[in-house]
This record gives C-alpha cells, structure tokens and sequence, in this order.
C-alpha cells in the first residue's frame, strides 16, 4: 500500500516536472463580450502555439460584471494571469498598488507606430505605458428618422440649441414619444451625462480636484433638468438604465438618444423597422463624446512575461487578429492597419463615430474610479428626482470626489 | 464489626470502580465529537477573526495586508456621510419587514390551521414564493413594478386606479416601501411555517374546554392560542430579524440603493464599499459592527423573552 503510493506520487512528481520542462503555459482572462470572443481569442492561441510548439496558451474567459472582482482574487491569492484584459479605467488601482507592468522596454518604436496615437493615452500614467488598448468605442447620437420627421424635423440637430428645439416639436406628436432620452440609474448614468459635461467645457478632473462643481458642470446638468421639467425626456429618468432607454429607442418612442456601437447591432436584429441615423453629440460651446477603450495588460514581475509580451506583439496585435477582433464585436479600430481595411473604411455609419474620436475624452487615470462615479451618479439622481438643485448636488459631488480620488 | 465494615466498604469501592467507569462512558462521547467540534469552531470563527484582523489593519483592494491602524478603519467609517442614512434605513427596513411579516403571519396561520375546503391548496400557494429564490423574486418584481411596460401599473390602470404611469422604484418615497412590501411577502411563507408547527403541537383539550365554557372565538385565540405560541412567535422574530437585517439580494436587483443612495442599507453599502470601491479594510469593519449589532440585539431580545417566560410560568 505504501509502496504503491510512494511510486505513484514519484509518477506524477516526475509527469509535473516533464510537462513543466516541455512547456511554459501562459494563462489570458479575457472578458466576455458576445459568444464570439472565445472563438476569437482561441484562434489566436492556436495560431501562436503553431509558431511555438513549446508554449501553452490557455484562454479564459469570464464575465466583465465578475472579472475585477475575479482578477482581485486572483492577485489577493498570488495566482494572478499572465495577461488580462481589463476595463482602462481600473488601470490607475493597478499601478496605484504597484502590480501592473511597465510596458516601454518591450515596446519597439515599429509597435508603438501600429497604434492611433489617441488610444495609447488613456493607458498611460506617468508618461509610462502600462496596457494596450484592444477594444475601442466612442459614443455618438442615434436619431429616429422617420419620428423626426413626422415632428418635421428634416436635419439632426448639430447643438443643444437645436436638440432642444427638436424634442419640443417631437412632444408635440403626443404622449407617448419622447424627444430626448434621459438615463437615470445604473451603470455610465454618470457617462450620460459627461457628454453634456464636456461639450460645455467642462473636465471630470482639472489640475488633481474634480471638476463636476464648476460653472460648466452646473451648466451642463441645469441643460438635462429643464429638458427634463420641460417633459422633453420619459418622465421619472431614475427608473430608466441604459438597456432601458435603448429599449425604448427600439420601439420608436425616442426621438434622440446618446449611446454606443453595439445599439447598431442590435437595432439590426431587434428593431429592423425603424429609420434611424447616426450623428455626432451634440455641441455645447466645443464638440466632445466619450472614449472607452479596454486594454490588456501584464503582471508585474510575472515569470512569463517574455513569452507573454511575445503573444501581445506577434498575434494578439498582428494585423489579421486585430480586424477579425473589432469586426466581429462591433469595436472601432485602434490600429492603423484596421483602419485601412475595407470593412472599416467603407462603412458609412461607422464614420459618425471615428469621426468624433479626435473629439474623445477618456476617463482620467485616477484610483477609486468607481467610488467617485458613484457619488456623481448620486448627484445626478438628487437632481433628477427634484431633491436638489444642479448647483448644490454638484458642488456637494465635487467634495466627495476630491476626499476619494485623494485616499 | 470488622465484618460488618468489610461489607460496608466493599459497595463503596464498586461505587467508586462503577462511577469512573460511568465518568468515562461519559467523557467517551465528548472525545469522539471532540475532532468534529474543533473543524466547527475553526469553519466559523476563521472568518470571523480573519474579518476582525482585517478591520484593524490597513487592507488594499488585492487583499494585501498594509499596517496595523487600530480602530482607524471603525472612525472612517462612522464619519462616512452614508453611514448614518443607511443605519437608519436598516433599521426601518428591519422592523418593517420583520413587524409586518410576522404581523400578517399569525393570522394566516390561523386561517391554513382550521379545517376548510381547499386547505392544502391555500397551504401550497402561501409556501410556494419560498421556492423562489430572492433574486430570481426581486427580477420578477421589478420587470412587474417597470413604469411603461410593468404588469402592476397595468392592472391598476385597468382597474382605474392610475391614469397615468407610476415609476415605483425611481423615487425615494415610492422605492424603499414598494421594497418592503415586497420583503415582507417573500419572508410570509418561513414565518408560517414556523407557526403552522406551533400551532398543530398545541394540546386539543383545552381548546375544546374554552370552547365547553363558552369562550368565543376571539377569547381563545387572544387568551390561550397566542399565549400558546409565544415561542413560537419568538423564534420566527429572531430568525426573521437575522435573515432581514443581513438580506441582500431583493434591494440589490430591484434598485442598487437608487436612487441617491435612498434604498441603500447597510448590507448593499457593504458590498459596494468591498468589491466596488475596493475598501476592504472598512468594509471589514463594517461587516463586524453588523455582526456586533446583530449578537447584541438577539442576545437581548432573547434574554427579554425568556425573562418573559420565567415570570409566566412563576
């Protein structure tokens, strides 16, 4: 008995260390985006254990609502990936608390050159690259062709001017449509209403303190409240999130709405009845939209990290993998090379949103990200359901932001 | 005499041989659960000391352990500008639920005990949301509650009730009620349960004295069922209270706390401090003041309600 499990544990002792010597394994976590980003990844994989057969790429993928709280875990239990893809905006917590892993040895000036200048910059702190961005959106407004038109609107208002000129006249058509929607509650109910904020002039962070109190934030919320008194907007925005106000957009009781890429595919296969276009955010006293991008980054002092940084510059980041990437899930491109492709380059609706990516702001690399979105979400909601005054939400907002991003 | 000692010693030493090996028979048991015993202590005072450590140590959102602070992480807390709103709110969120269950549990208690046509049914339609599971209620309640396409403003507009459309969950004076009630409702069927059991262990011939008397329906429920199934009663408001104070996931899909933080309860804020904002260390301190609120107040209450006891039955 004894004998028999000595010899067994010699066995696998000895099968570990064999499978150990004749392969390094690399672990990916990818979040999920649709049911083709598997595909997608492991094509990759496959593609780069052919060129090395002596390395073991293994893919994972988890759903984004799980996976910071997942590669927490994972770094609480020192059994972090070799390469994560992570929302940019966590990335300030990762070099915050020294874990992610400076980028710039690795990068010759020929990698750096494949990327659109702009999407480098969010995944930069301190003038160090620490992640690589490989999903890309902007956001744009989508307006409903034919309501417009009943209302006898025949061009997308270009400015808040016009916005709110339009939605008055699309109220105007009865009680059950809408003009402008308004979200109120969940997640980016704070990226809503950033895109009035910057096209007023406004910055989420000016020299290291929020910047939500100033006199262009105040303007820029006091702009959706009397849209909101006004009844330009659902009524109640607070009992509506992003899914819901798409929801309500797909049945044609939206006049205008601000959102992103995926709507168009779901449009397609949701909605296939309504005329819709696409235009850029309207305009206060400058253009802007928000950019998001999602990034992958490597592991500070990880022990794979040559042959990691091997897969992220040979196939990850190869032309062909890229297209295949932002083509199948719906991303805007962030290399050059996408975007010269035909798929990119000749499709018009697409335009209106690279067109405003020279426009984009990005979220600000500061720690507890989430922490001060919600305390401006919370503001926003004071606002919204009549409790507070733009004013006094904001500037309350603005301290709290200041004591969190300072912790 | 010597005789007479001898036979007097000799039961005394079998006593004495019979009560060691008694002594024995009795401590074998404790050895054997002994191992079992230590596994339980360690399953559920690990955590709670591992939790206890953390609230004294400066903890960083990958769990590393910082330095010692003392009680830094309990002064961050109570100076929060939430804390206080969502300790209020627990609060009545807690003797909402907890009265109001627990209220309307004793009378349909009463009503599924009597003997009536379509008993069994009635029975298994009162216990059947507790086959639900909270979150999977609240995704129900909340698609139901829905301002344009909700199936409750549909009926109540049918009815006549409403003409135009009500958000219950977007306002602060509509959400935290609408939540209640429907807390209340999905703790209905534990607490019936428990009562159903009390009730059908109470003795018949009483019942059936009061009734030879001439008591009336309400003297016997008031002044010997109710009696009757006060410890009953008690454990379902023990228990109720433990599971509502610590319940998570019927705010959580329903509203998140929106709007402004106005449904948010302590539980809800604790999950966004730890795993959204990454305070872990303050929200290791929270998790032990509700455990702390949470022991001290079922210690008094039972203390209350066996006092209680002692001096009826005195």
């Amino acid at each position: 008995m004894t004998k028999s499990l000595t010899l067994l544990a010699g066995v696998a002792v000895f099968a570990l260390t064999a499978s150990a010597h004749a392969k390094e394994q690399i672990r990916v976590v990818v979040g999920y985006y649709s049911a083709a980003t598997e595909g997608v990844f492991d094509g990759m994989a496959k593609d780069f254990m052919a060129a090395h057969p002596d390395v073991d790429v293994k893919i994972e993928t988890v759903q984004w609502d799980n996976l910071q709280q997942r590669l927490t875990t994972d770094i609480a239990g020192n059994t972090a990936p070799d390469i994560a893809l992570i929302g940019t905006r966590w990335l300030a917590d990762f070099v915050h608390n020294d874990i992610a892993e400076p980028l710039d040895s690795y990068m010759t000036p020929e990698f750096r050159d494949r990327f659109i200048g702009s999407f480098l910059s969010p995944s930069t702190i301190n003038g160090h690259v620490y992640a690589l961005p490989v999903a890309a959106s902007a956001r744009a407004m989508y307006y409903n062709k034919d309501l417009l038109a009943k209302a006898g609107v025949t061009t997308p208002p270009a400015t808040w001017d016009e916005l709110v000129a339009d939605a008055r006249k699309v109220k105007a058509l009865g009680p059950d449509v809408y003009g402008f929607a308004l979200q109120g509650k969940e997640i980016e109910t704070d990226a809503y209403w950033y895109y009035s904020l910057w096209t007023h002039g406004g910055e989420l962070i000016e020299d290291g303190k929020s910047g939500i109190g100033s006199s262009a934030a105040v303007a820029a919320l006091t702009l959706y409240r009397s849209l909101l008194d006004e009844g330009l907007t659902e009524p109640e925005p607070t009992g509506y999130n992003r899914q819901d106000i798409e929801r309500l957009f797909k049945q044609g009781r939206i006049g205008m709405i601000l959102t992103g890429p995926w709507l168009r595919g779901q449009m397609k296969t949701d909605a296939p009845q309504i005329n819709y276009g696409l235009a850029e955010i309207p305009a206060g006293t400058r253009k802007a939209t928000y950019g998001v991008t999602d990034s992958l980054m490597l592991f500070k002092g990880g022990a794979h990290n040559k042959v990691a940084w091997q897969f992220l510059d040979e196939t990850a980041f190869s032309p062909k993998w890229r297209i295949e990437f932002s083509t199948k899930e719906g991303f805007l491109p962030v290399t050059k090379a996408e975007a010269a492709a035909p798929v990119f380059a000749n499709d018009p609706q697409l335009t209106a949103f690279t067109g405003m990516l020279q426009y984009a702001h990005f979220a600000p690399p500061i720690p507890n990200w989430e922490q001060a979105a919600d305390a401006t979400i919370r503001a926003l909601q004071q606002v919204y359901t009549k409790q507070a005054t733009p004013e006094a939400a904001l500037h309350e907002a603005a301290a709290s932001v200041n004591s969190i991003i300072q912790q | 005499m010597a005789n007479s000692a001898a036979v007097a010693f000799s039961p005394v030493r079998a006593a004495v041989r019979r009560s060691a090996r008694r002594r024995g028979h009795l401590l074998a048991p404790y050895g054997l659960i002994l191992p079992s015993l230590i596994l339980a202590f360690w399953i559920i005072g690990y955590p709670i000391w591992d939790v206890a450590d953390m609230s004294v140590h400066a903890v960083t959102r990958f769990g590393q352990v910082r330095g010692f602070v003392g009680l830094l992480n309990f002064g961050h807390l109570v100076e929060a500008p939430l804390f206080l709103g969502c300790l209020v709110r627990t609060i009545v969120w807690t003797v909402c639920v907890v009265g109001g269950t627990v209220g309307l549990s004793i009378p349909i208690a009463l009503i599924l005990h009597e003997d009536f046509a379509g008993r069994d049914l009635a029975r298994v339609i009162i216990m059947l949301p507790w086959a639900v599971s909270l979150t999977m209620s609240g995704i129900v309640w909340r698609w139901a509650l829905d301002g344009q396409a909700g199936l409750f403003n549909a009926t109540l507009h049918d009815l006549g009730i409403l003409n135009q459309p009500v958000e219950w969950l977007a306002t602060a004076g509509t959400a935290f009620p609408v939540e209640i009630i429907i807390g209340i409702i999905v703790s209905i069927p534990f607490s019936v349960t428990v009562l159903l059991g009390g009730l059908s262990s109470l003795p018949h011939d009483i019942f059936e004295a009061a009734r030879v008397d001439g008591a009336s329906v309400w003297q016997r429920v008031r002044y010997l069922t109710l009696p009757l199934l006060r410890p009953f009663i008690n454990i379902a408001l023990v228990l109720n209270f433990i599971y509502v104070f610590n319940s998570f996931p019927l705010i959580w899909v329903m509203t998140q706390g929106d709007p402004a933080n106005s449904t948010d309860i302590l539980v809800t804020w604790l999950y966004k401090l730890a795993f959204r904002y990454g305070q872990m260390d303050i929200a290791a301190a929270l998790s032990l003041l509700m455990f702390l609120i949470l022991l001290a107040s079922t210690i008094l209450y039972a203390a209350l309600a066996m006092r209680h006891e002692d001096g009826q039955n005195a």
